[in-house]
C-alpha cells in the first residue's frame, strides 16, 4: 500500500542545516498496524508528518498504491487527505467550536454529501468507537480519551484507508490509553485500517504488528510480532530500546 | 449534520467578535463615525449652507479615505494576528482534506461576518453621532436644531464603499497569506521561535543613539514650519520611531544583563521578562502606533489651535455689527449711500483714526513683548470720538482729566502697558498717562482702530493730527446680511484704488469662523478619533491575546507563594509600561509641535483660554481620555481573566 523510498528531510538553511531523516526506506502493507518509535528527535514525527503530507521532503519519493504523493497537485493532495487519510494527533486538534458529531463530520458536511448521510455515517462510526451516546457535547464538556476517540473517528469516517496517529495516548492516563489502544487494534482488525502510529511507549508499540526504530534520522531495527504473545512482543521491543543506547531513558 | 461553510463561518466569527471585542467595539465605533460623517457631507443642512460650506464635503472625503486607509491597516493587521493565532485550527481543516483556497473562504467568510456584524450597530451609533455633529454645525452657524431621525440612503451607500473597501483590501492580503501557507507552517506555527528584529550589540546601540538624535532633529525641524524642513522633520521623526522601537525592546534585555542587581529587585523580573517577551518581537509594530498617536496629537492639537484662531480673531474683528474704514475720505460717501435704505441702522458713528507724533508706545512694546508694527507712528482718537463707540458698545464713560492721554487695548497688551509710565508729547503740550482700558474695539491690523492699542487724547489735539483712516462703526437693527455686506463689497470693487478698504460685519465674520471651523477642525478631528482607535486596539489586542499565557503564569506564581495583591500589582506596572512606551515618544513631539504651532500664530490671538499652553493640555486630556478607556478595557478584563481567585 505505502511504500517510503530513500526519503531524506533537512531543516534549516545555509550554514545550520540539520538532517531530520536520513535515507529511510520501508513498505507497508494493506491492513498492517506498525509502530514507529525513537527518542526524542530521532525523526518519527518528521516521518508521519512527510507520509501525511503536512511536511515535504527533501529527496526521495513516497508512494501510495503506487503513485507518488510528493508529486500531486493541490487539489489531488485535499482529495487525498480527505478520501485516504487519517490523523491523530497527541493533543486532538478538535475544534471547540463544534460538538463531537460536527467534529467528526464536518470534513464529509464541508464537502457537500448528502446531510442524512453524514450523519448515518458519523453514528456508525462513533458506536464503533463507543462515543455514539455522547455526540452533541462540545470537545471541553468530554474526557480526554473520549476526545481523542473521537478524533479517531473523524479520521475513518469517511473510509480513510490508511490511519496516521502521532503519540496519540501521549495526553491519556493509562486506563484511556489502553481503551484507545483496544479501539484502534479493533479498527485495524475489523475495519481493514492500515495504522501507523508514532509512540515512545513500548506498552502502546506492543500492539502494532510490526515496530520501526529510528535512531538519529536512520531506520536502526524492526522488530514483528508475528504469533508471540503482546506480553514477550512488549518485553523483546524493551530489549531493542535498550540496545539504542544513550536515550534509552527518553523512550522507557 | 447540518455544518456548511457559511455557518461555520458565522460561528467563527461570533467567537471572533467574543475574543476579539475591543477590535469588534472599535469597527462598530468606526462604522457610525464613517457614517456620522457621510451623513453630514449629504445632510440637507450642509446643502442649505453649500455656498459657505463648499469645502466641507471634499474635506470629510479626504478624512475619510485616510481613515479607509488607516482602518484597512487595522483590519489587516488583526486579521493577520487572528490567522497566526488560528493557524492550528486552520492547519486541521487542510488536514482533514479541505483545499486551501476553501479554507481562504471560510477566513474570509468569517471576517466579512465580523464586519457585516460591526456595520449594523454602527450606522445606529452612526445615526446618534450624525445628531451631535448636526447640532453642533448648526450651533457653529447659529440656526436652531431640531431632533429628526433621518435616514441618509447616500450615507449609507458610502459608509457601505468605504467598509467594503477596508474589508476587501484587508481580506485580500490575508487570502494571500494563507495562500502561501502551507499546512505545516499552519500546524505547527506556535512552535516556532520568534525572532528579535536586532540581536547584535554594537548595531542595536549605534540604532539607538542615531535614532535619539533624528527624533531631536525632527522635532525641530518640524517646528521651523517651513514646508521643506517640514518635511524633512516628518521623516526624521518616522525614523526616529523605528530605529527607537527596534533597538530599545531588545535592548532592555542587555540592560538588565549588566544589572543583575535590578533584575532581581521586587517584582522587576516578572515584569521586564513579560514586557521584553513581547517588545522584542513588536518592535516595528510599537513603532507605527507610536507614530499614529504623534498623527493623533497633531491632528487633534492643530484643529484645537485653528478653532481657537478662527474665534479669536472672529471675536476680535467683529466688535460692531458694522465696521468700514478707508484711507480716502469720499469713499465713507459711497458706502453710506449703499447702506442709507439697505441696511437699517440703530446707532452709527463716523470717525477719524490719527497718528500720532511719534512712535513711543509701539517702540515700547516692540521691546517688552513680541509686538510688531503696522502703523509708522501710535494710533490716536479723539475723546469725543472714544465715548461715542464706549456708548455704542454699552460700556460705561470714561473720564479724561484735562493733560492726560488714555489707552485702549486688547486684553493681551494689558499687563506690559500698565507698566508703561511715559508721558505723551502732543503739539508742544506733555500729557500723563491716565490709565489702560481694555475691550474689543476691533483693534487688529491696520485699518482698525489702532494694531492692539489706541492713544485716547482731547479732542483739540487729536484734531491737528493727520488722519490714518476714517472709520464708519454702526450698530445695525438686524445682523448683517451675506446680501447686504456683498453690495458693500461691490462698492469697495468698483474702484481698483479702493482696495485698502477695510469692511467687517460681525454676522460675517461669525459664518466665516464657523465655515473655517467646520472646514478643518471636524475633519482633524474625526481623523484624530480614528488614529486613537486603530492604534490602541493594536495595543489592546496584543495584551489580551495573552490572557492564556498570562493565566498560567499567575497560577505557578501562585503555587509559588506568590500573594494575589502582589500580582494584580505587578499586572498594573507591566500595563503602565507597556501602555506609556508608544505614547511617550508622541507626547514628546506633539507638546513641542503644537507649543511651537501656537507661537507662530500672530500675537494676542492665542490668549487666555486659547493660550498654546492650555491648547496642549487640552488636547492631551482629550487623547488621553479614550486612550484610558482602551487601557482600562484591557487591564479590567485580562485582570478578571487571568488572576487566579482570590
Amino acid at each position: 500500500m505505502l511504500e517510503v523510498k530513500h526519503i531524506e528531510k533537512y531543516y534549516g538553511r545555509k550554514n545550520n542545516v540539520t538532517k531530520a531523516l536520513d535515507r529511510v526506506s520501508f513498505t507497508v502493507d494493506d491492513g498492517e498496524f506498525i509502530a514507529i518509535m525513537g527518542a526524542s528527535g530521532s525523526g518519527k514525527t518528521t516521518l508521519l508528518n512527510c507520509i501525511s503530507t503536512i511536511d515535504t521532503i527533501s529527496a526521495g519519493d513516497i508512494l501510495l498504491d503506487g503513485k507518488s504523493i510528493a508529486r500531486l497537485s493541490p487539489q489531488d493532495l485535499a482529495k487525498f487527505r480527505r478520501e485516504r487519510l487519517g490523523f491523530v494527533f497527541q493533543d486532538f486538534n478538535l475544534l471547540d467550536t463544534l460538538t463531537l458529531e460536527e467534529n467528526i463530520g464536518l470534513a464529509l458536511a464541508l464537502n457537500h454529501a448528502d446531510p442524512q448521510e453524514v450523519q448515518k455515517q458519523v453514528a456508525a462510526v462513533a458506536d464503533k468507537l463507543g462515543i455514539g451516546d455522547i455526540l452533541e457535547k462540545f470537545p471541553y464538556q468530554v474526557s480526554g480519551g473520549q476526545k481523542q476517540r473521537a478524533a479517531c473517528a473523524r479520521a475513518m469516517v469517511a473510509g480513510q484507508s490508511l490511519l496516521l496517529a502521532d503519540e496519540p495516548t501521549g495526553a491519556l492516563d493509562s486506563k484511556a490509553s489502553k481503551n484507545l489502544l483496544e479501539i484502534l487494534t479493533r479498527l485495524n482488525r475489523d475495519m481493514g485500517a492500515t495504522i501507523l502510529m508514532v509512540t515512545h511507549d513500548p506498552y502502546s508499540a506492543s500492539y502494532a504488528s510490526r515496530v520501526l526504530f529510528l535512531k538519529d534520522g536512520r531506520l536502526f531495527n524492526e522488530l514483528l510480532r508475528g504469533r508471540r504473545d503482546r506480553s514477550a512482543f512488549y518485553h523483546e521491543i524493551l530489549d531493542v530500546l535498550a540496545l539504542l543506547g544513550g536515550d534509552v531513558s527518553d523512550v522507557i | 449534520m447540518s455544518v456548511t461553510l457559511s455557518k461555520l463561518s458565522l460561528r467563527n466569527a461570533k467567537r471572533q467578535a467574543r475574543d476579539y471585542l475591543v477590535y469588534f467595539v472599535t469597527m462598530v465605533l468606526a462604522a457610525g463615525l464613517l457614517y456620522a460623517f457621510n451623513g453630514l457631507v449629504f445632510s440637507p443642512e450642509v446643502e442649505e449652507l453649500s455656498a459657505r460650506l463648499s469645502n466641507l464635503p471634499g474635506m470629510i472625503l479626504a478624512a475619510s479615505v485616510a481613515a479607509v486607509l488607516i482602518l484597512g491597516w487595522l483590519v489587516s493587521y488583526t486579521t493577520g494576528f487572528m490567522l497566526s493565532r488560528r493557524s492550528r485550527e486552520l492547519g486541521t481543516y487542510l488536514l482533514i482534506g479541505l483545499e486551501t483556497r476553501q479554507v481562504a473562504r471560510l477566513f474570509f467568510l468569517e471576517n466579512l461576518a465580523v464586519g457585516g456584524m460591526a456595520l449594523v450597530p454602527g450606522i445606529l451609533l452612526g445615526n446618534l453621532l450624525f445628531q451631535v455633529l448636526r447640532a453642533i454645525l448648526l450651533a457653529l452657524f447659529g440656526m436652531p436644531y431640531r431632533f429628526s431621525l433621518a435616514f441618509s440612503l447616500k450615507a449609507l451607500g458610502l459608509t457601505l464603499v468605504y467598509f467594503a473597501a477596508i474589508y476587501l483590501f484587508a481580506l485580500q492580503k490575508s487570502r494571500r497569506r494563507l495562500g502561501r501557507m502551507k499546512i505545516y507552517d499552519l500546524l505547527y506555527f506556535d512552535k516556532q521561535n520568534e525572532e528579535a528584529v536586532l540581536q547584535t550589540g554594537h548595531r542595536r546601540r549605534w540604532i539607538f543613539s542615531a535614532s535619539l538624535a533624528l527624533g531631536i532633529i525632527g522635532t525641530g525641524l518640524l517646528m521651523m514650519g517651513k514646508m521643506p524642513f517640514g518635511l524633512l522633520g516628518a521623516v526624521c521623526i518616522i525614523l526616529f520611531l523605528f530605529g527607537f522601537f527596534t533597538s530599545f525592546a531588545s535592548g532592555v534585555p542587555a540592560w538588565f544583563a549588566k544589572r543583575p542587581a535590578r533584575k532581581y529587585q521586587g517584582q522587576s523580573l516578572l515584569i521586564f521578562r513579560n514586557l521584553t517577551a513581547k517588545l522584542a518581537t513588536m518592535g516595528v509594530v510599537m513603532a507605527i502606533v507610536s507614530l499614529l498617536f504623534t498623527a493623533t496629537l497633531i491632528s487633534e492639537g492643530t484643529g484645537m489651535t485653528f478653532s481657537a484662531i478662527f474665534h479669536n480673531r472672529m471675536e476680535k474683528d467683529a466688535a460692531f455689527d458694522l465696521f468700514i474704514s478707508t484711507e480716502d475720505e469720499t469713499h465713507l460717501d459711497r458706502y453710506l449711500e449703499e447702506i442709507q435704505g439697505n441696511i437699517p441702522v440703530v446707532t452709527a458713528h463716523r470717525y477719524a483714526v490719527r497718528l500720532g507724533e511719534s512712535d513711543q508706545v509701539i517702540r515700547y512694546l516692540g521691546e517688552a513683548t513680541d509686538y510688531y508694527r503696522c502703523y509708522d507712528a501710535d494710533a490716536v482718537i479723539a475723546s469725543s470720538d472714544y465715548a461715542a463707540l464706549r456708548s455704542m458698545k454699552g460700556w460705561p464713560p470714561v473720564a479724561l482729566p484735562q493733560g492726560h492721554y488714555l489707552i485702549h487695548c486688547e486684553d493681551y497688551l494689558a499687563d506690559p502697558l500698565e507698566g508703561y509710565q511715559e508721558s505723551l508729547s502732543l503739539g508742544g503740550q506733555s500729557l500723563a498717562p491716565a490709565g489702560i482700558q481694555q475691550g474689543r474695539l476691533n483693534q487688529n491690523l491696520r485699518g482698525a482702530n489702532g494694531h492692539g492699542f489706541l492713544l485716547v487724547v482731547p479732542d483739540d489735539l487729536a484734531l491737528a493730527l493727520p488722519v490714518s483712516h476714517t472709520v464708519y462703526a454702526a450698530v445695525t437693527e438686524e445682523p448683517v446680511s451675506q446680501a447686504q455686506f456683498r453690495a458693500l463689497c461691490l462698492v469697495r470693487e468698483e474702484s481698483s484704488a479702493m482696495i485698502h478698504d477695510t469692511l467687517k460685519a460681525k454676522a460675517i465674520e461669525e459664518s466665516n469662523a464657523a465655515v473655517w471651523t467646520a472646514t478643518t477642525v471636524f475633519p482633524l478631528y474625526y481623523l484624530a478619533l480614528i488614529l486613537t482607535m486603530a492604534a490602541a486596539t493594536i495595543l489592546t489586542i496584543q495584551q489580551l491575546s495573552e490572557s492564556d499565557r498570562y493565566r498560567r503564569q499567575f497560577q505557578l506564581l501562585r503555587k509559588l507563594g506568590m500573594d494575589r495583591r502582589e500580582m494584580g500589582r505587578a499586572l498594573g506596572r507591566q500595563f503602565a509600561i507597556y501602555y506609556t512606551m508608544p505614547a511617550l515618544p508622541s507626547l514628546l513631539i506633539g507638546v513641542a509641535f503644537l507649543l511651537d504651532l501656537g507661537s507662530m500664530v500672530e500675537p494676542g490671538t492665542l490668549t487666555g483660554p486659547y493660550h498654546p499652553g492650555i491648547i496642549t493640555a487640552e488636547t492631551m486630556g482629550l487623547f488621553f481620555l479614550i486612550y484610558l478607556i482602551y487601557i482600562l478595557m484591557a487591564y479590567t478584563t485580562l485582570k478578571r481573566n487571568v488572576l487566579p481567585e482570590a
